[in-house]
């Protein structure tokens, strides 16, 4: 275990336009799992790789404990990657794939051995080991590629979006198994996806990244409950927040939102930050479950899709020109092209400015 | 109307095997004749009859003498030489080519890779001057290694080697230098194993080319001692007399044994070869 740290990383294409990483610091404890999540080309997977070492810094430097790390080679730097298509070598079984890092440092044959058997046993695969790649499963192709990664007992894991190439079902059960390892091994982890389920279950912090930058880190109760950026605020959460325009009018005594032609009276306890934005336009981010069905509505639309999820029915309506969605009790009686009541819990919004995109 | 299935694999397969014979005619004509009488030779060939094609009262008299008067023996031991060292050469420095052309971003990578496709262009004929004068000014004239070395830098296998590369995953390379490979124990112990069938493929391409090859060694060897099977069958019996064709048969015969059975063998990855890189070898 180590800690990790990053410090005004950046990194430049010859051919972008633009930094593809800029000045990107970030400190991670020792025994910490952190996610870094965000949208397709964002800078995730390159800042894993360049804690690697597969890919080379244009400026700033990497730590690993009390080393500096990024001049060293890969193999200098006490960590393991798991890939996100295993990258398991075809022409070796289980083992062998297992044990090649090991055999490659010298060691003992016996130690090995102990240690591929041990890995193999937590991670169910004792009955693979001599079989190869291609007669696994994707579920057991990954868990031999994290056995690769735990039989080096690295100081930092990394996984670069493991569990994408595997089906949902596969990937709920690997997600818990990747949590309960991390659990036993209690090494420093850094995991990037860019599922944000699979960060909000995995992580102890979650990094989102946007264009190159970080955007907001924290637990990942933080970043749903309050989202610094409208960017974290569409990225977390499944369905996405609902972001609207809102007009802030203060009156004699109350301050309320006018989103569209529905005018929303501020209840007095979130009336005080509110009443400082009072004649401008502000974005206001809603949960879908926090529209809520219980009676005192603030507003009726007319649900022009209704999906029944389970544990929760998802409607969908449109508020000033905004496709929302709402999560409400599968028991609600609801049907497509009727009007439903509603009601905003405003101590539960965000808000942010409409012009940067940060809360306010 | 259409045609009735049966009918129709009937006729497709009667136009392959018509095929197959035009395509195996010269070769059964060849082994028959080298089991013949060199009077009766011909007897057969004009009018063409189906004797041609049968030894009627087979002899093994141009073996014996073609064993027993000419150098077939050493040639042949020479042309494996050849050929066994132009293969392995060839796949050496081909694979280390084709790999730093696939994986090492350098200025310039995409006009050397087409430079070197170029040569492949050019006739063999309009390279003997040039090869002649760099060969012998090494001094490897008349050498087994200058029969070879012209030709283990093959674009074709640069070609065929580069695709294969480009289709392994690179994360199984940063795999390996994460377990504590360096560059030159990836490429042994995770590349190479992972292009084996390109690599064969390449290997008996280079095989067949080079034990078929004649212009050049007769060009570069005069020494007897030196000649490849190709030449030593062609070269028997005296400059000034027509050519012994019993022999000369004898030894064609000899001489395409190898290869008929290495195909045999391994014709899976011949026929693979042909069709990924689309090129005649």
């Amino acid at each position: 275990m180590a800690d990790v740290s990053l410090k005004k990383v950046g990194k430049t294409y010859e051919n972008a336009s633009a930094n593809t990483i800029e000045e990107l610091n970030l400190d991670i404890r020792s025994g910490e799992f952190v996610v870094l999540v965000g949208p397709s080309g964002c800078g995730k997977s390159t800042t894993l790789r360049m804690i690697a070492g597969l890919e080379e810094l244009s400026d700033g430097q990497i730590w690993i404990g009390d080393r500096r790390v990024d001049e060293l080679e890969p193999r200098e730097r006490d960590i393991a990657m798991v890939f996100q298509n295993y990258a398991l070598y075809p022409h070796m079984t289980v083992a062998q794939n297992m044990s090649f890092g090991l055999r490659l440092s010298g060691m003992d044959k016996a130690e090995i051995r102990r240690r591929v058997e041990e890995a193999a046993k937590v991670l169910d695969i004792s009955a693979l080991l001599e079989r190869r790649p291609k007669q696994l499963s994707g579920g057991q192709r990954q868990r031999v590629a994290m056995g690769r990664a735990m039989v080096r007992d690295p100081a930092v894991f990394l996984f670069d979006e493991p569990l994408s190439n595997l089906d949902a079902k596969l990937r709920g059960q690997m997600r818990a198994e990747i949590r309960r390892l991390h659990k036993r091994l209690k090494a420093t982890t850094i995991y990037v996806t860019h599922d944000q389920v699979e960060a909000m279950t995995l992580a102890d912090r979650v990094v989102v990244l946007n264009k190159g930058k970080i955007e907001q880190q924290g637990t990942p109760e933080e970043l749903y409950e309050r989202p610094a950026t409208r960017f974290v605020a569409g990225f977390i959460g499944s369905p996405t927040m609902n972001l609207l325009a809102a007009d802030v009018v203060a009156e004699s005594e109350s301050v309320s939102l006018k989103i569209g032609e529905v005018s929303i009276t501020v209840p007095a306890e979130r009336a005080g930050a509110l009443a400082a934005h009072a004649g401008s336009t502000i974005e206001i981010g809603v949960r879908p479950e926090h529209f809520l069905a219980d009676g005192a509505a603030d507003f009726s639309a007319a649900v022009d899709m209704s999906e029944l999820l389970g544990p929760t029915k998802l409607i969908h309506f449109t508020l000033a020109g905004v496709t929302c969605s709402a999560m409400l009790p599968p028991e609600l009686a609801v049907r497509e092209g009727e009007r439903q009541s509603l009601r905003i819990a405003l101590d539960r919004i965000s808000i942010f400015d409409p012009q940067t995109g940060n809360a306010l | 109307m259409k045609t009735h299935p049966l009918r129709r694999g009937l006729f497709v397969t009667l136009v392959i095997a018509l095929i197959l014979c035009c395509f195996l005619a010269p070769y059964a004509w060849i082994v028959s004749s080298s089991f013949k009488n060199r009077l009766t030779l011909f007897d057969d060939v004009t009018p063409l009859s189906w004797k041609a094609f049968f030894p009627v009262g087979a002899t093994t008299d141009n073996y014996q003498t073609l064993f027993e008067r000419t150098n077939v023996l050493t040639a042949l031991l020479n042309t494996a030489i050849v050929s066994g060292g132009q293969v392995a050469l060839t796949l050496l420095l081909c694979a280390m080519a084709a790999y730093s052309l696939t994986r090492i971003r350098f200025p310039g990578a995409k006009i050397v890779f087409v430079l070197i496709l170029l040569t492949f262009l050019l006739p063999i004929e309009a390279m003997m001057v040039p090869l002649y004068q760099v060969v012998s000014g090494l001094g490897l004239s008349n050498t087994l290694l200058g029969v070879m070395i012209p030709w283990v830098a093959s674009p074709f296998g640069l070609f065929l080697l580069k695709q294969a590369f480009e289709e392994l995953p690179v994360e199984l390379e940063d795999a390996a230098r994460i377990d504590g490979a360096g560059h030159v124990r990836v490429f042994f112990s995770i590349v190479l194993p992972n292009v084996k069938v390109p690599m064969l493929t390449l290997g008996l391409i280079t095989f067949l080319f080079s034990w078929n090859s004649f212009l050049w060694p007769l060009v570069i060897v005069q020494d007897p001692a030196n000649q490849v099977i190709q030449v030593a069958i062609a070269q028997q019996g005296s400059p000034t007399q027509l050519p012994n064709w019993g022999e000369t048969f004898a030894g064609a015969t000899v001489a395409t044994l190898p290869l008929i059975l290495l195909f045999l063998l391994l014709q899976k990855y011949f026929t693979q070869g042909m069709t990924t890189s689309g090129i005649k070898g």
